[in-house]
C-alpha cells in the first residue's frame, strides 16, 4: 500500500529575487567535459522557473526542510553549485541512456577510479534523493514519504537494524534507478555498507557487484597499499566492462589531476572563510563544498569551474567584508564530527551557531595525492592516509587540529541510527576532543538520514548545546 | 539428572580452578593474551608459550549497560558485555589478561578493541582481516598481517617463533579441533549421554583452559563416551524436534535461546556458530609456518561478518547445509542479536535458503535483557509445535 499523500500543503516556495537576474546572467556559465556549455541565463531559468516545479520540495522553505536551499540569493557561486546538485538527475539519466554506467559508491571515498573508468559513481544520498525525485513535483512531505516508503521495503527485504542508507540498496533493487552497478570501497567509515551489498546477491534484480577492500589499522603497512592498488585496479577493469572503455594510466593520472585541483580549491576556500573577519557565506553554501569538490556530482571539468567560481566570489566578499546571508554576528562556531548525518544547518544559524565544518567530509579534503609513479599505488597510499580511517585516538588528534582551524567553540558527534561503527566511537572522540580542547564536546543519535521531518528532536539538542556554549 | 559422563564434572572443575591456576602462573612470570573475534590464530599465541585466553561472554544485562557507557547502543549486546567487563574489571580473564589480541573481522569488535586500549588502558594488538578474504591478493595481505601480528607477539614475550614449537602448536590445536567434532557427533546420536548444550559448554571451556590439559579431558571424554553410549550412528528420529542453531554468537554465559527451546521439548542438535563447532572445521595447517596458518584460517568457515557476493558458490552456506544433513536437524533456530548486522542482514536470505532445502526456519532476534522473554518463548513454542507435527506426518 502506498503511503504517499496526495494533499499539497500550501506552502509559499522559495524564490530567487528577479532584481538579481540581470547581474546573475552576466557571469559565466558552465562548460562540461563533453564540451556543452550551459550559460548563466540558462542556469538562472532552471533555478526560478524549471526546479521549483519539477522538485517544489527542494523549494520548502519550512523548518524541517533539511536540505533547504541558501537563504544567500546573492551568493551566485552558491546558486551554480546548487544548479549542479539539483540537475545532476537529468545528467544520470542522460549519461545512463548513452551507456555510461552509474556505480553505487561509499561515501567518503575517492571517486577517482569511477571517473577514469567512465563511469559516473553516486554515493548512497544522492541515490536516496534522486529515487525520490524519479517521481517530479512533489512537496516535501510528499518526498519524504515516498523516501520512507523506498527505505521500509529495503527494511522489510533485509534488515530492521540497517541505517537508513538502506534505501539507496532499495530503490536500486526496486528498480526505482537504473545503477548499473554497486561498487563501494569497504570499511570505510561504515559497516553496513558491505553487508547491504552482499544483500543484492538473493534479490530478484540480479545487479552486478564489486567490492573494493579498504584494510583497517593500516599505518605504516606497505602491504595494506599494495592490496588496496591491486583493488583499484580490479574496480577499473569491472567498471570498463560496463562502459567499453579501454582505460590508461594517463585516464586515472587526468582524475587524480582534477581531484587534486579541487581538494586545493576546497581546502583554499575553507581556510578563506575559517580565517575571514566576517563569515563571507552561510553554513549551507560552506557545508556543500565538500562533496561537490570529492564526488564530482558527474562532471569533474564543470566542477572545477564552479570551484573557482565560489573561490574567487568568497575573496571578493572577504574584499568587501560581506557576511553571509543568514549568519549572526560572531557566532557559535561549531565542528560536527560522524558520517552521513548533520545538524540542520539553517536551524543552527537561526539559534546563533555557524557549521564551520565537518570530520568526514574535511577528511576527504586534505588528500593530496602524489602526482608520480604508479596511479594505483599513488592512490592507494593516499586514500590509506584518509585522517578519518586511522585509529581512532590518532584521528581524534587530527579532529582536535580540523577543530581548531575552524575556530569552533564547541563539538557535536552526531550518527545515524543503526550505525554501529561510528556510534561506537563517538564518546571517545568527543571525550578525546573536550579533553585536550576545553571545548564542549557532545554525541547525539538521530534517525533522520535522508529525512526531511520528524528532525525536532534533534534539533532541539543542537538548540540546547548552542545554549550552553 | 545429574550427567553420568564423569569427564563433563572435571572439565566444570577445570574450570572453576583455572582463575586460581592462572594467578598461579602468571605470579611465577607467565604471560597472558586474551582474545577477542574469530580469527587470532592461538597457534601463534601457544608456540611463544603465551597463554591463550579467549575473552567475552554475554548474557549479563547488567554488564550490557555498563559497556553502553563507553561504547554506544548501537553496538551490539556481546560487545556492549565485553566493554563492561573490562570497565567492571572482575571478571578473572579480563584481569589475567596481559595484551589484548583482535582480529578486525567483525567490525563492532574491532571497535570494542579500541575502546579498550583507550578507557581501560589494556595493550590492545590488532589483526586486520581482509574483506575480500577468497582472494589471492586478500590472501597475500593477510600473510602479511599475520606476520606483523606474529612479530607484535614475538616482542611481547620476548621470544621468537620456532618451526618446532609452531608444529607443536598446531599439531595440539589440530587435536583439540577434531576431538570437539567428534564430540559434535556423539551429542547428537540416537540415545546420546551428551546433550548439544553440555557439548557449547565443553567447546567453551577450551576458551579457558590449558591447551594440553584440555586435550587430555577431551580425549577422556571421548573415551568414557564410547564406552558408556550405545552408539555414535546419528538418525533422524522423528519423534524428537531436532533443532539446528545458527547466527550470532552464543558465548559463555548466554543461554536464554538455548535455555526457551530446551524448556518447549526440542533437542538441539547442532551449531555453525562462531562460539560452537566452525571453529573447529576446516583449519587445516599444512606446514609450520605463519604463511600456513593465514592460508588455514582464511580457508576455513567463514565468519559472517566477511562479505561474500556470490550465493551458489558461499562457503559459509555450504557448510550449514552440509551440518544440517550431517547432524539430522528437523529444522533452524536462527539466533540474531540486536545490532548484529554480520547476521541480522543474512537472516531473510539465509531462510530463503534453507526454506528451498525443505528445512523450516525461524529467526530469533534478542537481546540479553528478559523483556522480550515471553514473546520470543511463545515464538519458539509455536515453531516448535509446528516442526513436532511436521514430523509426525514425516514418521
Amino acid at each position: 500500500m502506498s503511503i504517499t499523500t496526495t494533499e499539497k500543503p500550501i506552502r509559499k516556495l522559495f524564490e530567487y529575487p528577479e532584481r538579481l537576474r540581470e547581474a546573475f546572467i552576466q557571469t559565466p556559465g558552465i562548460t562540461f567535459g563533453n564540451g556543452d556549455h550551459v550559460t548563466a541565463s540558462e542556469i538562472w531559468d532552471y533555478m526560478t522557473l524549471e526546479a521549483p516545479v519539477r522538485f517544489p520540495h527542494s523549494f520548502d522553505t519550512s523548518n524541517a526542510n533539511q536540505g533547504r536551499l541558501s537563504s544567500d540569493v546573492e551568493f551566485f557561486g552558491g546558486i551554480k553549485r546548487t544548479w549542479f546538485s539539483i540537475s545532476l538527475k537529468d545528467r544520470a539519466l542522460r549519461a545512463h541512456e548513452n551507456g555510461v554506467p552509474l556505480v553505487l559508491t561509499q561515501g567518503g571515498q575517492t571517486m577517482e577510479p569511477y571517473y577514469a573508468a567512465g563511469g559516473i559513481p553516486l554515493r548512497p544520498g544522492l541515490v536516496m534523493q534522486w529515487a525520490r525525485d524519479m517521481q517530479e513535483g512533489l512537496s516535501l512531505r510528499e518526498s519524504d514519504a515516498r523516501g520512507v516508503e523506498i527505505l521500509e521495503s529495503g527494511r522489510n527485504r533485509v534488515s530492521i537494524d540497517a541505517c537508513n542508507q538502506i534505501a539507496a540498496h532499495a530503490a536500486i533493487d526496486n528498480g526505482v534507478v537504473p545503477i548499473s552497478l554497486v561498487a563501494p570501497y569497504l570499511a570505510l567509515r561504515c559497516s553496513d555498507m558491505a553487508y547491504l551489498t552482499e544483500s543484492h546477491r538473493n534479490h530478484k534484480r540480479k545487479l552486478p557487484m564489486h567490492l573494493v577492500d579498504f584494510p583497517i589499522d593500516q599505518v605504516g603497512k606497505p602491504w595494506a597499499a599494495d592490496l588496496v592498488a591491486t583493488e583499484l585496479r580490479k574496480l577499473v577493469v569491472r567498471i570498463s566492462e560496463f562502459s567499453g572503455k579501454n582505460v590508461t594510466d594517463d585516464d586515472l593520472w587526468q582524475n587524480i589531476r582534477y581531484a587534486n585541483t579541487a581538494r586545493g580549491l576546497a581546502r583554499e576556500i575553507h581556510y578563506l572563510v575559517w580565517n575571514a573577519p566576517e563569515l563571507p557565506i552561510n553554513s549551507s553554501d560552506l557545508g556543500g563544498i565538500p562533496h561537490l569538490a570529492n564526488d564530482f556530482m558527474g562532471d569533474p571539468v564543470a566542477t572545477l569551474q564552479l570551484l573557482e567560481l565560489i573561490r574567487d566570489e568568497v575573496k571578493e566578499r572577504i574584499l568587501r567584508g560581506v557576511r553571509g546571508a543568514g549568519v549572526h554576528k560572531d557566532p557559535k562556531r561549531l565542528f560536527i564530527c560522524g558520517s552521513c548525518v548533520g545538524p540542520n544547518q539553517q536551524n543552527v544559524e537561526r539559534a546563533g551557531g555557524y557549521c564551520a565544518g565537518r570530520d568526514d567530509s574535511w577528511n576527504l579534503l586534505t588528500l593530496e595525492v602524489e602526482e608520480k609513479g604508479d596511479p594505483y599505488q599513488a592512490l592507494a597510499k593516499s586514500i590509506l592516509s584518509y585522517p578519518y580511517e586511522q585509529p581512532t585516538e590518532k584521528r581524534a588528534e587530527w579532529t582536535i587540529q580540523a577543530v581548531r582551524d575552524s575556530k569552533a567553540k564547541g563539538v557535536i558527534f552526531m550518527y545515524q541510527w543503526g550505525c554501529n561503527y561510528q556510534s561506537g566511537v563517538s564518546r571517545m572522540i568527543s571525550d578525546i576532543v573536550k579533553e585536550k580542547t576545553g571545548l564542549p564536546a557532545t554525541f547525539i543519535e538521530v534517525g533522520e538520514l535522508g529525512r526531511s521531518e520528524a528532525t525536532e528532536q534533534s534539533e532541539n539538542r543542537v538548540e540546547a548545546f548552542l545554549e550552553m556554549i | 539428572m545429574q550427567n553420568p559422563l564423569d569427564t563433563l564434572r572435571k572439565i566444570r572443575q577445570a574450570v572453576e580452578n583455572r582463575p586460581a591456576e592462572l594467578e598461579t602462573l602468571k605470579a611465577a612470570g607467565a604471560k597472558v593474551v586474551g582474545w577477542i573475534n574469530y580469527n587470532v590464530p592461538e597457534e601463534l599465541i601457544l608456540a611463544l608459550d603465551l597463554i591463550p585466553v579467549r575473552l567475552g561472554r554475554g548474557g549479563d544485562d547488567h554488564l550490557v549497560e555498563h559497556g553502553s557507557r563507553w561504547i554506544s547502543t548501537k553496538n551490539c549486546v556481546y560487545v556492549r558485555e565485553i566493554v563492561g567487563l573490562f570497565a567492571e574489571n572482575e571478571d578473572p580473564y579480563v584481569r589475567a589478561a596481559d595484551l589484548v589480541a583482535v582480529d578486525a573481522t567483525c567490525l563492532q569488535v574491532f571497535r570494542t578493541g579500541e575502546v579498550i586500549r583507550h578507557y581501560f588502558g589494556k595493550e590492545v594488538a590488532i589483526l586486520g582481516v581482509p574483506r575480500n578474504f577468497h582472494t589471492p591478493e586478500g590472501a597475500q595481505y593477510f600473510r602479511h598481517e599475520l606476520k606483523h601480528f606474529a612479530g607484535k607477539l614475538e616482542e611481547f614475550s620476548g621470544r621468537k617463533l620456532t618451526e618446532e614449537k609452531l608444529a607443536a602448536s598446531i599439531a595440539l590445536l589440530r587435536g583439540i579441533r577434531s576431538t570437539l567434532d567428534e564430540i559434535y557427533t556423539w551429542q547428537a546420536a540416537d540415545n546420546a549421554l551428551i546433550t548439544w548444550e553440555e557439548t557449547l559448554d565443553v567447546v567453551q571451556a577450551g576458551h579457558f583452559l590449558d591447551r594440553t590439559a584440555y586435550l587430555e579431558l577431551l580425549h577422556e571424554l571421548v573415551a568414557e563416551l564410547q564406552e558408556k553410549q550405545a552408539t555414535d550412528e546419528i538418525h533422524d528420529r522423528f519423534e524428537e524436534v531436532r533443532i539446528f542453531v545458527s547466527g550470532s554468537i552464543i558465548p559463555p554465559g548466554d543461554r536464554k535461546i538455548i535455555g526457551i527451546l530446551r524448556s518447549l521439548g526440542a533437542r538441539i542438535v547442532g551449531d555453525d556458530l562462531w562460539s560452537g563447532l566452525a571453529p573447529q572445521l576446516n583449519v587445516d595447517v599444512k606446514a609450520p609456518t605463519v604463511d600456513a596458518i593465514a592460508d588455514a584460517y582464511l580457508a576455513r568457515v567463514p565468519h559472517g561478518a566477511l562479505p561474500y557476493l556470490d550465493l551458489e558458490t558461499d562457503q559459509r552456506l555450504a557448510n550449514l547445509k552440509k551440518l544440517l544433513h550431517r547432524f539430522h536437524a528437523h529444522a533452524v533456530v536462527y539466533h540474531t542479536l540486536r545490532y548484529c548486522d554480520p547476521y541480522t542482514f543474512k537472516g531473510n536470505e539465509t531462510k530463503q535458503v534453507l526454506q528451498a532445502e525443505g528445512f523450516p526456519f525461524l529467526e530469533l532476534h534478542t537481546e540479553y535483557a528478559g523483556s522480550d522473554y515471553e514473546a520470543v518463548r511463545t515464538r519458539a513454542e509455536a515453531f516448535v509445535e509446528l516442526v513436532r507435527n511436521r514430523n509426525l506426518i514425516e514418521a
